[in-house]
């Protein structure tokens, strides 16, 4: 090592330590000193992406969401697969109203957490924010959808009136058969508009789609030996805290033997996209 | 009513809430037979109205289940008891304590209030006697609060309801 390395070490060194006194200082909800430790050690070293990161968590808890934004994007750039710059980020781009733009990075966000800590706090956080900008996206959408469902309706219930009295002033006798027939067609419209409206209304998320120990929609679905589905998380915890077994039958278990159950976690997927409502948490 | 242990309990944690409001809506929706909730704004105790099963020993009497729930619940069992009077049973103790598995050792974070419930019934219902457990009194002045048969020596007549 010649002398520069030497004095690389050095910088790094105390871009380190600055990076330390910066997290004491978050600690104390002293965010303006945290971001000047920070802002010191990025100067020092600016091709680390914690230090991005961290700077940024200060800028989200002061709610300076345009600062989020280029911190979480440069550290983006330094490392892609950094899980808090993609969540924070998506934060920001959702107070920015970028609602597409802000749900993607939070997935990102989330599969990444999911390959590196499927159990971490994060990874719970991460879905919850998701699901929230995916509800609030469904409420937008839906109440537009019910509305255009509305009008098309009232307007085909007055088309067929129309249609029948046109018909009854050409047709003399058999006006019973008409007007019978009439009703039954406004019936059919009726039954096919509350079918197309099936989706937005809000109901049950059928069983099959909900781990047997939270009872809530799956997130993270994992299977058993036993054929049984649980919520990655939650069985892992039961694993640790309350036994070697599985829930339902009883059947020894250890983690190790947790596999991803893809099916049903493309069936959840499937049936969130079609019924926005079931994001709600 | 055990005041000391409703003192120390904890808030239920976010998991704890989420699946004691989707299994109160459930009961809503889908009671077990012979049972009835009665509606408190109170998530973490539940008070349960039992029906003695008609051609039981306890036909045609009622009697009132109290259900506790801890913080990390469905990773521990809630505590479960009868209010008194308790009824005449022998695994249940004169304090209401009751002595089955799957309060304690047998429990798994699958079963539900319902489920509970259900077992309890079942294990009215197989009674052949009413009476007290053989170490009633034993086990009633020793017990101080503590709510566990378990730990009282019970174990032995422990009964397994679990499926």
């Amino acid at each position: 090592m010649g002398p520069s390395g030497g004095a690389l070490s050095a910088a790094a060194k105390q871009a380190e330590q600055l990076r330390i006194d910066g997290n004491a200082y978050f600690k104390k909800d002293r965010f303006g000193a945290a971001i000047d430790a920070y802002t010191e050690a990025i100067t020092l070293c600016p091709n680390v992406p914690v230090y991005w990161t961290n700077r940024a968590l200060c800028h989200l808890k002061r709610h300076n969401w345009e600062r989020v934004e280029e911190d979480c994007r440069r550290a983006i750039q330094l490392d892609n697969h950094s899980v808090k710059a993609h969540y924070m980020l998506g934060l920001a781009l959702l107070q920015k109203q970028e609602h597409t733009k802000g749900i993607r990075e939070l997935e990102k966000a989330l599969d990444l957490g999911r390959g590196a800590n499927p159990k971490g706090y994060m990874v719970e956080e991460i879905w919850r924010e998701l699901a929230r900008a995916k509800y609030q996206e469904w409420e937008r959408t839906s109440s537009k959808r019910s509305w255009d469902l509305q009008s098309l309706k009232e307007a085909c219930e007055s088309a067929l009136k129309e249609k029948h009295s046109l018909d009854m002033s050409h047709m003399e006798g058999f006006l019973d058969d008409a007007t019978t027939s009439q009703l039954e067609q406004l019936e059919a419209l009726q039954r096919v508009f509350s079918k197309a409206a099936e989706g937005d209304t809000p109901t049950e998320v059928p069983d099959y789609l909900c781990c047997r120990i939270t009872l809530d929609i799956f997130h993270d679905p994992v299977i058993t030996p036993s054929g049984i589905t649980y919520e990655r998380a939650v069985i892992l915890d039961h694993l640790q805290k309350v036994g070697r077994f599985d829930p339902v039958t009883r059947e020894p278990l250890d983690p190790s033997q947790l596999v991803p159950n893809l099916a049903i976690k493309e069936a959840v997927q499937a049936y969130l996209d079609t019924h926005g409502w079931a994001y709600k948490v | 009513m055990t005041s000391s242990s409703a003192a120390a309990r904890k808030n239920l944690s976010k998991i704890a809430c989420n699946r004691l409001q989707k299994e109160l809506v459930e009961w809503q929706v889908n009671p077990p037979t012979g049972f009835k909730h009665k509606v408190t704004d109170n998530l973490q105790r539940w008070v349960i109205e039992v029906s003695g099963a008609p051609g039981t020993l306890y036909a045609n009497e009622t009697y009132q289940l109290q259900v506790d729930f801890p913080e990390n619940y469905p990773m521990e069992a809630p505590q479960v008891i009868f209010l008194h009077p308790a009824p005449l049973h022998p695994h249940i103790y004169s304090n209401g304590h009751i002595c089955l598995d799957i309060l304690y050792d047998s429990w798994s974070p699958a079963m539900t209030v319902s489920s509970i419930c259900i077992s309890i019934l079942s294990m009215l219902s197989s009674s052949t006697v009413k009476q007290r457990p053989e170490d009633n009194d034993r086990y009633v002045k020793n017990c101080r609060n503590g709510r566990s048969p378990r730990r009282q020596g019970g174990g032995s007549m422990m009964i397994k309801y679990s499926n």
